[in-house]
């Protein structure tokens, strides 16, 4: 369910190349693969400068109000971030006094459903999958997010030679069934 | 094992004698600042907790500008009874129990929208938006007549709005809402009435789950400033430049604690507005630190337009603020072992769209689910919750005697009782009017006496 989340895919575009198609998905499992591991600063760098990392809120409507599904983008958002801000959220846990990742989460990021999309620029792909990721804390406490995620990638001068220029992830929840978000998606 | 309040062996509450106001009373002893964390666990409490709490308090509702025309609706939760908040044509507002009459099937299940009629999914009876029975299919063949007047929804007897906020009681003898505030009033209006307009919700609200009892959450906001140097430290020593360290930062020693007999309370510092910036970003602190002081100041006076900073505080028993980071949240209960989270941004009405913007932003990134701040909360409160599993550990007291014997009506400038900012008088009076709330046959027993500050003891 991606079709809210603002696209700037080319409406008519020949299909991706296999090469294309696998080089993405690489790079996707890659990126998955520094979070899981907890290489959150190697991670940090893949973000590009004009970074916004974003998760709607979302809601129970009637079919009526349908188009209110997702909140918009001056409501209140799970995530809406720049890379300032991602900053802020990857020094703090770094501190070993970020509570609710000290000791640390236990993530693995699934990702599937990879469709691959020129743009209008030809450094910019936009990509969407879906993920499923699973958190396990302390003891026993365990988080299951699922939901869909539209990524726009440009091309970069960097070790996966991709780096995130937007990320929006529409969670398949409206009441969030976690007590925190302190991991990233 | 040993109660707090008497020293006695506790007689465990069976499930077919219910719990004596004796038994209450040995759980909770303010004077000594002694609390037995069953009243965090225990299911048969937190049922009496359903009864006698959340069916006797004034509870909050929505927000008028969530529902602003006639039809609006907002679907919420008054303790656990699933409620439907609806704008009438005349600019009132109904609120009812989102229950069918008939079989009692939930009438809407829209989290909020705008309604004609609320239509039963299951038969087909239909109500309108004041929450009266209207249509019945097949009304005259299969029944004769079906009297509105004695099958509609349950409604809320009692509604009254304070600046904005729209409450709910279910019980008819409550006092009316100023006068249950009490000297809450003055400290709220610190967050509800800085500007001309008053305030609005930021479009849309943040839900989650924390498996916790809701008083844990209560009571922290009411009262604990204490444990924000600690268990806040990893976002405060983020956003310092990183050639800064925590020796660094002094966090503020001056302020104090209100405590209501009503059980509301409050906390917050004095002249320290800079600790907004690291927090809100340039924006949002700048305009409530500069751009919206002067005014603040004109129709609050110095006091709580300029010198009150960082202030918690919950209205009880579960609504809560944090004014200047302008964050209002509900902590509805959903068991003994849990608590949902709905939680909103309030702005100055007034206030430019930049600047509500960066407020919608700030929050998100402080006091959400996915919040800086708001996620090492929920962390404390799971963990305690989880070691009550254990029998010694339910029956171990907790210590809540931060500042005991220093509480004075006569701080200048503050009405009501007050004590020093890191305290847990506002936890005390919390749990003191919890007991009462539990423990009183009707509302003649609750009402706390004009002019006399001191709350009884049940
Ligand atoms: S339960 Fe609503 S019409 Fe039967
Ligand atoms: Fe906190």
């Amino acid at each position: 369910m991606l079709n809210h989340l603002p696209s700037v895919a080319l409406a008519e575009h020949p299909a991706t190349t296999p090469e294309m198609q696998q080089a993405i998905e690489q790079y996707l499992y890659c990126e998955a693969q520094l979070l899981d591991n907890r290489e959150f600063d190697q991670w940090f760098e893949l973000l590009a400068d004009d970074l916004h990392y974003y998760m709607p809120t979302r809601y129970n409507r009637t079919k009526r109000a349908a188009g209110q599904e997702f909140s918009s983008p001056h409501e209140a958002a799970l995530f809406d971030e720049d890379k300032q801000s991602m900053s802020t959220r990857i020094r703090r846990l770094h501190t070993g006094m970020a509570w609710a990742e000290e000791p640390a989460s236990r993530t693995r990021h699934m990702i599937s459903n990879v469709q691959v999309h020129p743009t209008a620029n030809s450094n910019e792909i936009e990509v969407d999958c879906c993920f499923m990721l699973y958190r396990s804390r302390l003891e026993r406490d365990v988080d299951i997010f699922v939901g869909a995620r539209r990524d726009l990638l440009r091309q970069a001068d960097n070790e996966l030679g991709w780096q995130i220029v937007k990320r929006a992830v529409a969670l398949d929840q409206t009441t969030v069934l976690a007590s925190n978000l302190s991991i990233f998606f | 094992m040993n109660n707090p309040a008497t020293g006695t062996e506790f007689q465990p509450f069976s499930p077919d004698s219910p719990i004596s106001n004796e038994q209450l009373a040995s759980l909770v002893n303010s004077e000594q600042g002694k609390i037995s964390p069953l009243i965090y666990q225990d299911e048969a409490i937190y049922q009496l907790e359903l009864e006698r709490l959340f069916g006797r308090s004034w509870l909050f509702l929505a927000h008028e500008t969530q529902i602003p025309d006639t039809g609006d609706f907002f679907s919420t939760y008054m303790g656990e009874d699933p409620i439907l908040v609806v704008r009438q044509a005349d600019g009132s507002v109904a609120a009812f129990l989102n229950q069918c009459r008939h079989r009692g099937m939930k009438l809407c299940r829209a989290d909020s929208g705008n309604a004609k009629a609320f239509t039963c999914s299951y038969h087909g009876w239909s109500y309108d938006i004041g929450g009266n029975l209207a249509q019945v299919p097949f009304e005259e063949r299969a029944y004769g007549k079906v009297d509105p007047a004695e099958w509609s929804p349950t409604k809320v007897p009692r509604i009254e709005h304070y600046k904005g906020l729209i409450f709910g009681c279910f019980d008819k003898q409550v006092p009316d809402l100023e006068t249950y505030l009490g000297d809450m009033k003055w400290y709220i209006d610190l967050f509800l009435d800085r500007a001309e307009g008053g305030t609005e919700v930021v479009g849309g609200m943040h839900k989650w789950v924390i498996p916790c009892n809701w008083k844990f959450a209560a009571e922290q906001f009411a009262s604990d400033m204490y444990h924000a140097p600690v268990s806040h430290a990893s976002p405060l020593i983020a956003s310092m430049p990183p050639d800064m360290d925590l020796s660094q930062v002094g966090w503020p020693e001056e302020g104090r604690q209100f405590s209501a007999p009503e059980g509301h309370g409050t906390g917050f510092f004095f002249d320290t507005p800079e600790f907004l910036f690291p927090m809100l970003g340039e924006e949002a602190a700048n305009y409530y630190v500069n751009t919206s002081a002067g005014e603040a100041i004109e129709r609050l006076g110095d006091m709580r337009g300029r010198r009150m900073n960082g202030a918690h505080m919950t209205i009880f028993p579960t609504l809560s603020f944090l004014p200047g980071i302008n964050t209002l949240r509900v902590w509805h209960p959903r068991g003994p072992n849990e608590v949902e989270v709905w939680a909103w941004t309030l702005v100055d009405k007034k206030a430019p769209d930049s600047v509500k913007d960066a407020y919608r932003k700030a929050v998100l990134r402080t006091f959400s689910s996915g919040g800086m701040l708001e996620q090492d909360d929920g962390e404390n409160w799971t963990q305690i919750q989880k070691g009550l599993r254990g029998h010694q550990a339910r029956n171990t007291t907790f210590n809540v005697q931060m500042g005991l014997g220093n509480d004075t009506h006569d701080f200048p400038d503050l009405p009501g009782k007050t004590n020093y900012v890191y305290g847990e008088m506002a936890a005390r009076g919390l749990y003191n009017r919890w007991l009462e709330m539990m423990t009183a046959k009707d509302w003649s027993e609750l009402t706390i006496p004009t002019g006399d500050e001191e709350s009884g003891h049940a």
